[in-house]
C-alpha cells in the first residue's frame, strides 16, 4: 500500500469561544479574525511538515482545495504543489485537487498540472474533485443545478487537451474554445493517474467504477463511519464486473502516534478537540443547497461528509445556546459560564468520542499499525492519506507524530496488498538518471545572489 | 383549504417541444394566467384553491422541473429560462393575456416581457425577483435548511405544508420520489437566484411597457419591502400596487384570497380602460 502525508492546512489560532460566538468556520468566517503574521508562519511550517514526512518514509504527500475556509488554508493547491516539487525531489505530489468547474476556462488545470508533471519528472497524481457546496456554490457562486454538469465538462476538457496530438476546438455546453493546446505536455503518458476525492455521492461511485478512476473518500469520520460509503464504490465496481483493486480506492484519516497510548491520550486531545469543535463548525445552512446533489443521491438518502459535520456543528452549536441561555436564566444570574480553551464543552465531541468512533486512530506504534491495517483491509483501500496534522498541532508535535508513523507504522503496512494487486494509478516518473533535482551548488547560489544584488 | 376547494384544480401535462410541462386549471371566469413562485405550484395550491370565489379561470403551467414539469438539460442562464416560458405561453393559449407571476417566475416573465412586448396584456406581479441593490441585498434563500427557508418564505410557515410536508399515508418508493421531485422544485428555484438574482433586468426593464400592478407582502424576508418603490420607479408602465399585511414573500400562499381579489379587481379596471 502506499501512505501520503495529507495536510488540510487549518488557521491554528481561531479563538476559543469561535463556535459559540461565530456561524460558521466555511464561507462567512469572520476575515478580522486573520492574523498575516500568523498564516506567514503557518504556511511555512505545513511546508516543512510536508517536507520533513517525505524525508521520513512517506511515499507521498498530499494537499487539497478549499475557500474562505478556516481549516483549509489552499485556495491553490497548486502554489503548494510548486513549492513541493522542488523542495521534495523523490515523493509522489498528490493534488487532491482542483476543483475544476470553479477554474475559467479548466484549461489552466491542465497546464499547470502539465507544469507540475513537467517539474516534478512525472511525480504527481492529478485529483478533481467536484468541490464541497461551500467552496463551489456559497464561496464561488456556481450554480448548483449546473455544477457537476460543468465539472464532467471540464474533466473531459483537460483530458482532451492532456491527450490530444493535434490542436483542437473545443464546443462545451459552458467551455468554447477556438483553439486548445496545452504547452507544456504532461510527462506521464497518456497523463497523469487522476483519483476523484468524494464525499459521499452516489453518482461519483458510479464515475469512478466506470472509468476506472481512483475514490477517496475524504472523510472527517474515520474509518468505522467510512466502511458504509467505500462499499457502496467497491459494491458499483463489482456490479460493472471489474476487480476491487484496492489501489482504486483511498481513504482520508487522522492518526495520532506515541511512544505509548497513555502519551498519546495526553498529547493529542488539544489539536483534535481544536479540529473537530472548531475547525468543523460549520452553519448547517450550508451544506444543502438544492441541485447540489443528484437526484439519485437524493433517492439513495446517503449523507454528504460535510452535510454530516455541518448538521452535527450546527446541532451543536445550538444546544450550547440552549444550554447557555437557561444556564443564564436560572444558575449564574445572567453571567457566561467560564470555559476553559483546552476542555470539550458539554455540546461537543470529547477526544474519547472521537478515538472510539473511530475519527481518530491513536496509540503506540503496534496499535496504530494494528488499527491502519483493519482499515485498509476491512475498506479494500490501497492509498492512505494519513492525517498527521490536525488542528493547531505544533510542529514539534506533527514531526513526532509523523516520525513515529513514517518509521514504525509504514514499514510494517507497506508490503500490504502489493503482492497481489498492480497499482495501475500511481505515477510512473522519468527515470532518475534522466531527472533534473535542485541544483544548490555554492556557483548557482552566487551567481543568485550576485544577481540580486 | 378544504377538500372541496383542493379539488377545484385539474392538472393536465401537455407537451411543450419535446418536454412534458405540467398545467393547472382552477375556478370560472375571467381568464388569467398563473407563474409560480419559488415552491412551484402544487396541486391545493392556495391561490388555485381561492379562483373560483374571486371569479378567475386560472391556467397555471409549471416551469421545467417545478411541481412534476420536467427538468431542462437545456438550461444555463435566465435567456434559456425566458425561451422555455415563450414556448410554455404559446402551447398554453397564454400568450397575450394577463399573467399573475410571483418570486422567481415574475423575474422570468419580466425577461420575456422585455423582448416579446406581446406576451402579456397585463402583468401583476407578486414580490418580484430581478433587482439589486448591494447596499439593500434581496436575502439568500438557500443558505439555510429546509425548516429555515420555510419560515423566511411566508409570514406562517404553515402556509406552504403542502410543498414542505410529506404528505399523510405515502410510503416506501412513493415517499422517495415525492422527497425527490420535491428536491427537483428547489433545485430549479435556486438555479434561477443563484447566485444573486439579477441578470441584467435592469439594462432591459425600459423595454416592459406591459401595465403591470405590483403586489408586496409586508413581512417579505426575502426581498424587502423598499423593493417595492425600486420596482415602482424602475418600470415604465405601473397602474398600480398593493401592500398586503401579514404576508412574506410568497404573498399569495400567505394571503391567498386577498391576493385573488387584488387580481380580479385588477384584470375588471383594466378591461374597463380597454372598454
Amino acid at each position: 500500500m502506499k501512505t501520503a502525508f495529507f495536510h488540510l492546512m487549518p488557521y491554528p489560532e481561531l479563538p476559543a469561544d469561535f463556535p459559540e460566538t461565530h456561524r460558521s468556520v466555511w464561507v462567512d468566517i469572520d476575515p478580522k479574525l486573520f492574523d498575516p503574521k500568523v498564516g506567514h508562519r503557518a504556511y511555512n511550517d505545513y511546508l516543512d511538515e510536508l517536507e520533513y514526512a517525505a524525508s521520513v518514509g512517506f511515499d507521498a504527500v498530499g494537499i487539497n482545495e478549499h475557500h474562505s475556509n478556516g481549516y483549509g488554508l489552499m485556495p491553490s493547491p497548486n502554489i503548494i504543489a510548486a513549492s513541493l516539487s522542488r523542495s521534495c525531489p523523490d515523493a509522489t505530489i498528490i493534488v487532491l485537487g482542483d476543483s475544476v468547474a470553479l477554474y475559467n476556462p479548466p484549461l489552466r488545470v491542465a497546464e499547470e498540472l502539465a507544469m507540475l508533471d513537467n517539474i516534478t519528472g512525472g511525480r504527481m497524481v492529478a485529483g478533481f474533485p467536484v468541490g464541497s457546496p461551500m467552496d463551489t456554490i456559497f464561496a464561488y457562486g456556481q450554480n448548483p443545478s449546473t455544477v457537476r454538469e460543468r465539472y464532467h465538462e471540464g474533466v473531459d476538457l483537460i483530458t482532451k487537451a492532456w491527450t490530444s496530438d493535434e490542436v483542437f476546438s473545443f464546443n462545451g455546453k459552458y467551455n468554447k474554445l477556438r483553439y486548445v493546446n496545452v504547452w507544456p505536455r504532461p510527462v506521464q503518458q497518456p497523463h497523469p493517474p487522476i483519483w476523484i476525492p468524494g464525499g459521499g455521492s452516489v453518482d461519483t461511485w458510479d464515475w469512478c467504477a466506470e472509468n476506472d478512476l481512483v475514490y477517496c473518500y475524504l472523510s472527517y469520520f474515520g474509518y468505522k463511519a467510512g466502511l458504509h460509503t467505500m462499499n457502496g464504490f467497491w459494491n458499483r465496481v463489482r456490479e460493472l464486473g471489474k476487480e476491487p483493486n484496492p489501489f482504486q480506492g483511498g481513504f482520508a484519516q487522522f492518526i495520532a502516534c506515541a511512544d505509548t497510548e497513555a502519551e498519546a491520550w495526553e498529547l493529542y486531545r488539544e489539536p483534535a478537540e481544536y479540529f473537530f469543535n472548531t475547525c468543523l463548525h460549520v452553519y448547517a445552512g450550508y451544506a444543502d443547497p438544492p441541485g447540489y446533489k443528484t437526484p439519485n443521491t437524493v433517492r439513495s438518502g446517503v449523507e454528504g461528509m460535510v452535510e454530516r459535520a455541518a448538521r452535527e456543528a450546527t446541532a451543536r452549536a445550538e444546544a450550547s445556546a440552549a444550554r447557555k441561555d437557561a444556564a443564564n436564566d436560572v444558575a449564574t444570574g445572567g453571567k457566561p459560564e467560564p470555559k476553559g480553551p483546552l476542555s470539550a464543552g458539554p455540546n461537543q465531541l470529547t477526544f474519547e468520542q472521537m478515538v472510539e468512533k473511530g475519527y481518530v486512530i491513536l496509540g503506540d506504534p503496534t496499535q496504530v499499525t494494528e488499527q491502519i491495517h483493519e482499515l485498509c483491509t476491512n475498506m479494500n483501500v490501497g492509498h492512505l492519506m494519513a492525517l498527521a496534522h490536525f488542528g493547531n498541532m505544533s510542529k514539534d508535535l506533527v514531526k513526532y507524530n509523523t516520525k513515529l508513523i513514517g518509521e514504525k507504522v509504514l514499514p510494517e503496512l507497506r508490503n500490504l496488498f502489493e503482492d497481489e494487486w498492480e497499482d495501475k494509478w500511481w505515477p510512473k516518473p522519468m527515470p532518475t538518471e534522466d531527472r533534473q533535482l535542485r541544483d544548490l551548488s555554492e556557483s548557482t547560489l552566487t551567481a543568485a545572489r550576485g544577481a540580486s544584488a | 383549504m378544504t377538500a372541496v376547494e383542493a379539488m377545484a384544480s385539474t392538472l393536465s401535462r401537455i407537451d411543450v417541444g419535446g418536454s412534458e410541462v405540467v398545467v393547472h386549471n382552477a375556478g370560472s371566469g375571467t381568464p388569467v394566467g398563473y407563474l409560480h413562485g419559488m415552491v412551484g405550484t402544487p396541486p391545493g395550491s392556495p391561490l388555485l384553491a381561492a379562483a373560483e370565489a374571486a371569479s378567475l379561470a386560472i391556467t397555471a403551467p409549471c416551469l421545467p422541473g417545478f411541481s412534476g414539469s420536467a427538468p431542462s438539460t437545456l438550461t444555463r442562464n435566465v435567456h434559456d429560462w425566458v425561451f422555455h416560458l415563450s414556448s410554455i405561453l404559446d402551447a398554453t393559449g397564454l400568450t397575450g393575456g394577463p399573467m399573475v407571476a410571483s418570486s422567481v417566475g415574475a423575474m422570468v416573465a419580466l425577461e420575456l416581457a422585455a423582448v416579446r412586448p406581446e406576451a402579456f396584456s397585463q402583468l401583476i406581479l407578486l414580490a418580484p425577483l430581478g433587482l439589486w441593490d448591494d447596499e439593500d441585498p434581496v436575502v439568500d434563500a438557500y443558505a439555510t435548511t429546509p425548516s429555515m427557508q420555510r419560515r423566511l418564505l411566508t409570514k406562517d410557515p404553515n402556509a406552504t405544508a403542502i410543498f414542505f410536508d410529506d404528505p399523510d399515508g405515502l410510503e416506501g418508493d412513493d415517499l422517495i420520489e415525492y422527497g425527490v421531485a420535491r428536491y427537483q422544485t428547489r433545485t430549479s428555484a435556486a438555479s434561477l437566484v443563484w447566485p444573486i438574482p439579477e441578470h441584467g433586468l435592469s439594462d432591459r426593464i425600459h423595454r416592459v411597457g406591459t401595465p403591470v400592478t405590483l403586489v408586496w407582502g409586508a413581512d417579505d424576508q426575502i426581498a424587502p419591502l423598499s423593493y417595492l418603490d425600486r420596482w415602482f420607479s424602475a418600470l415604465p408602465n405601473v397602474t398600480d400596487a398593493h401592500t398586503v399585511a401579514d404576508a412574506g414573500h410568497l404573498v399569495d400562499w400567505d394571503q391567498p384570497t386577498e391576493v385573488a381579489t387584488i387580481v380580479a379587481a385588477a384584470l375588471q379596471k383594466a378591461d374597463g380602460v380597454r372598454a
